[in-house]
């Protein structure tokens, strides 16, 4: 396997703020690789620390095996977070200004096409809607046909049709054999795009891996969210031994509930005379995998035993 | 080649991003006129008074020109860094072929030709309203190189500015702090003998000093001008590098 990007023990801090505390990763050669991570996770320091464009405190990182600084920029590409170009250039002026900038760099209109763009070309930056800008800025990110592409959050602000053009682009790109280093706060988007996916927290990285195998190692459970009209006790409902719930403010959430179980879990319900206004089945993602390891308000694991009702019961 | 082409691509860039903000397109050629309305048609010379604007009117046609020259580069280049600075176009451009040095020598260039054409204006407004006389001869286009020269001075000094501030409000407030003080101690518009003996050593310390002395040699007094070019090309050159590398290229 052919390392693209590298990066070892990198750390960071700007005053007091640690940012990166010792990052190591490694992606290969036409990979998407998917960075998730709170808002002040490190996660833009290292794009800039793999971009050369922040120095670290110490580590190291390389890209196409050059030190980030002396990497032949021909074949870099970059979509910084918060990127705003000049306004009063319209979207074909402002790609082929980009494109001007390289020795090979491909035809504006061409790219403007690829994004959806071609119909507001002659459109002033600034006059685009929100989403046009986006697209706009990763054109002129693709000007010059980058080995390796770095998008910081690219698809914010746009809308969900919009998106689905930029990720079936995307997913073109890495196709075509384009290393692709992807951070975002959609979780959908890096299930949808990234072959691994690393999440990062408070300046670590926490974990890496395939998104599959992390669901199924951090996501927790299945689980069938009830909302009932009323207050219930768990002492009423009498569930199959490999399922668990837990009373919640709305009702009752059963836990390990596959396909097969909804049924079950229903019918022990009625059983009980549990009147429900809602039910939602709802199998882990890379939410619950950011939301288990973040510490923050996850749901997807199964409570401890005092508070659970099922399996003896 | 190639870095004439990216020269090239900043400059139609930035230049047409000028011509597209009609205000400031608009200021930049209404600045020197109003300077010329109001110091050559209203406050007018008095060459047989005492104190300010006591020289002929020729004098004052250097220091008309160190006008634009001063203002304009330094908040244009300043205010570019600014904006580029807040929407991490620095960050982008970091990753791109483009070097501090090709981005600065292309928005020089943008300024050389916007204050190139403000100085005419003003040079033919100051005929027109003041009736000076400006010698016409080969050596008088020795103006050219002194404008272009200033201009690539303050741009650096400009892009200096934008970097060490963290606002465009703050970079204009540091340009004027800065150009006037300058604009009035450089021999434009006050005369050395106007001010204290033991200051005018000083006035060696304005790069302003060497334009004003220079172009006044060319267009009012005649005589020795080279030395103040080659000064005032050697500081071009060190500002310029200066200002190069003050352009943030990393956070």
């Amino acid at each position: 396997m052919n390392e693209v990007l590298v990066a070892d023990d990198l750390r960071k801090s700007y005053g007091d703020v640690e940012a990166l505390s010792g990052v190591s990763l490694s992606v290969a050669e036409g990979e998407v690789f998917g960075l998730i991570g709170p808002n002040g996770a490190g996660k833009t320091t290292l794009v800039r620390a793999l971009t050369g464009t922040t120095t670290p405190d110490s580590g190291s990182a390389s890209v196409l095996g050059s030190d980030p600084t002396s990497v032949d920029r021909q074949r870099l590409g970059l979509l910084p977070q918060d990127f705003t170009p000049a306004g009063r250039l319209t979207a074909r002026e402002l790609v082929a200004y980009y494109a001007g900038l390289y020795d090979d760099a491909r035809d504006p209109d061409e790219l403007l096409s690829d994004v959806g763009l071609a119909d507001a070309a002659d459109t002033w930056y600034e006059n685009l809607s929100g989403g046009q800008q986006r697209r706009a800025c990763i054109a002129l990110t693709l000007a010059n046909d980058p080995d390796v592409l770095f998008l910081d959050e690219p698809t914010t602000g746009i809308d969900p049709a919009g998106r689905r053009s930029l990720w079936s682009l995307i997913d073109d790109l890495a196709a075509r054999g384009t290393t692709v280093f992807l951070t975002s706060h959609s979780m959908a988007e890096i299930e949808r795009l990234a072959d691994r996916v690393g999440l990062l927290n408070e300046g670590q990285l926490v974990t890496v891996g395939r998104p599959d195998d992390l669901v199924a190692e951090h996501g927790g459970e299945n689980r069938l969210v009830v909302r009932t009209a009323d207050s219930i006790s768990l002492d009423d409902i009498s569930l199959p031994p490999s399922l668990a719930a837990e009373v919640t403010a709305e009702g009752v959430t059963v836990y390990g509930v596959g396909p097969r179980e909804i049924g079950t879990t229903v019918t022990a319900l009625d059983d009980a005379g549990i009147v429900y206004e809602s039910l939602v089945w709802k199998q882990p993602g890379l939410e619950e995998v950011y939301l288990s390891l973040t510490g923050e308000q996850f749901e997807g694991a199964r409570p401890t035993a005092a508070a659970v009702a099922g399996g003896s019961q | 080649m190639s870095a004439l082409a990216r020269v090239a691509s900043e400059f139609v860039a930035s230049w047409h991003s000028f011509l597209r903000r009609r205000t400031a397109v608009f200021f930049t050629f209404f600045f020197p006129a109003i300077i010329v309305v109001i110091f050559g048609a209203l406050v007018q010379t008095q060459p047989t008074g005492g104190g300010l604007f006591a020289e002929p009117k020729e004098y004052y046609i250097a220091g008309y020109l160190a006008v634009v020259v001063l203002f304009t580069p330094l908040s244009r280049v300043g205010s570019t860094i600014a904006r580029h600075r807040d929407g991490n176009r620095f960050e982008k451009l970091a990753t791109t072929p483009l070097t501090r040095a090709e981005w600065l020598l292309a928005h020089s260039l943008v300024n050389v030709v916007v204050i190139g054409l403000a100085a005419l204006l003003l040079l033919g407004l100051s005929v027109l309203v003041t009736g000076a006389s400006i010698p016409v001869s080969a050596a008088t286009l020795a103006v050219i190189p002194f404008v272009a020269l200033g201009v690539t001075l303050f741009c650096g000094l400009g892009a200096i500015i934008g970097s060490l501030a963290d606002s465009q409000d703050g970079v204009i407030a540091a340009s004027n702090a800065i150009a006037l003080p300058l604009l009035f101690l450089s021999e434009t518009f006050v005369t050395p003998d106007l001010l204290p003996a033991w200051f005018v050593p000083a006035l060696n310390l304005s790069p302003l000093t060497f334009f004003a002395r220079g172009v006044r040699a060319l267009t009012y007094t005649g005589g020795e001008w080279a030395t103040n070019l080659g000064i005032l090309a050697a500081l071009s050159v060190a500002f310029f590098v200066a200002g190069t590398l003050a352009i943030p290229q990393t956070d």
